[in-house]
């Protein structure tokens, strides 16, 4: 696999919750509880799929992500997503 | 300017819903699966705004990436990259015509500006190389990466002989241009060519852009621009000392009016396919072993015949 963070930082590490708002491959727009977008880049070990994104925007299901800083990017690497939101689980399958 | 028809139908300022086949209306064309869809490239009307590219970003929810100066040009992007799927080349001509010499060609023509992107090859080198299959040719003959399927392993990138596909340093997976296959799956034309204010990226019918581009140079041959020529189109008979020949190639579905050498905006003169490279090279690999071992067999039973005179 060529170059890519092989360990996270667990001091870096960060959690946010919100709606993922925007898909596209695996990069996602997640709005915050104040209504602002942050960008999301899923990361190349995150405990989510690329097609599980997109039932998840369709669904506006409440979501917990947990990232770090993308280096020379102006983006966040998403490692897990959670839902906030259990009994939605069913909907979002792919 | 003409005026589709179709567009009185949509006089309101906010829409409740998509327009139909909406490319119909902005750029000409009603997107269908099986024929085959490109852009067209006219370098010459450039005006160098990066408007395709903040259109790429947004439609593809692309970060920005190499954040900070360059110091080339007004080039702050760098390259193409797997955040980055247009960059708008900024040229000075050097030489007696360089736009920091006192006498200036009038125009401003000492610049040279070119909105680079995936050529979506129609023999396309990182398909030829993608051992999984996560390149593909699509319904409307562009090449897309599927990222559920890529895993990374990189081949794609030095198969590529335009330097287009990079893979993520974020996600490890490859990215290059999709030619916006989501909208073209919903009828809506690539963004960066809906965002051209000068219509120097038009997408289109391959066959109806090849013509366009056809006609678009010999205007510019008897405007005096005898310089002009298109880049990755099929060759034609006596072609092959003409720049950018496409050769094995055969033509490029992403293609460029060019008013200099290929070099001049970081193209490739003769791009090839490195898979036309393997059976030479397999053939000479062989033919060295073969040659190796015959000469170590040559040794040895020349090495057991003296040790049989000496006994």
């Amino acid at each position: 696999m060529a170059g890519h963070q092989k360990t996270i930082d667990k001091a870096q590490i960060r959690w946010m919750e919100g709606v993922i708002t925007i898909v596209q491959e695996g990069r996602f727009q997640l709005s915050d509880a104040k209504g602002v977008s942050h960008q999301f880049v899923l990361g190349h070990a995150a405990l989510a799929e690329t097609e599980q994104l997109r039932p998840l925007q369709s669904r506006q299901a409440r979501v917990r992500v947990k990232y770090t800083d993308a280096s020379g990017l102006i983006s966040l690497i998403a490692h897990r997503i959670e839902l906030l939101e259990p009994e939605a689980l069913e909907t979002v399958r792919p | 300017m003409n005026v589709h028809p179709r567009a009185r139908d949509y006089t309101q300022s906010a829409l409740g819903k998509m327009i139909p086949n909406e490319s119909e209306l902005t750029a000409g064309v009603k997107i269908e699966p099986g024929k085959q869809y490109g852009f067209f490239t006219d370098t010459t009307v450039c005006i160098g705004c990066k408007a395709c590219e903040v259109a790429c970003k947004e439609w593809n929810n692309l970060p920005a990436d190499n954040v900070g100066l360059t110091g080339h040009s007004y080039d702050n992007t760098g390259a193409l990259s797997a955040n980055t799927w247009r960059h708008v080349n900024f040229i000075e001509e050097s030489g007696g015509k360089s736009v920091r010499d006192n006498d200036q060609n009038p125009f401003q023509s000492g610049w040279l500006m070119m909105s680079d992107v995936c050529k979506h090859c129609h023999h396309a080198p990182c398909m030829e190389a993608c051992p999984t299959g996560a390149l593909f040719k699509t319904e409307f003959d562009t090449v897309v990466v599927q990222q559920d399927i890529c895993n990374g392993c990189g081949y794609c990138v030095p198969a590529c002989p335009f330097g287009v596909v990079d893979v993520s340093k974020a996600d490890g997976k490859a990215h290059k241009c999709t030619l916006c296959y989501d909208r073209l799956k919903g009828g809506l034309e690539p963004a960066c060519a809906k965002s051209c204010p000068t219509d120097s990226i038009q997408f289109g019918e391959l066959s109806d852009l090849q013509a366009r581009a056809k006609r678009r140079v010999a205007e510019l041959h008897d405007r005096g621009v005898h310089t002009a020529y298109t880049y990755g189109t099929p060759d034609g008979p006596g072609a092959l000392d003409s720049p950018g020949v496409m050769g094995d190639m055969q033509y490029l579905n992403a293609f460029f009016l060019l008013t200099d050498r290929p070099e001049a905006y970081n193209l490739p003169a003769a791009p090839t396919r490195p898979s036309n490279r393997i059976a030479p090279a397999l053939t000479a690999g062989l033919a060295t072993l073969a040659g190796l071992a015959l000469a170590a067999v040559a040794l040895m039973a020349g090495g057991s015949e003296e040790t049989h005179r000496g006994r």
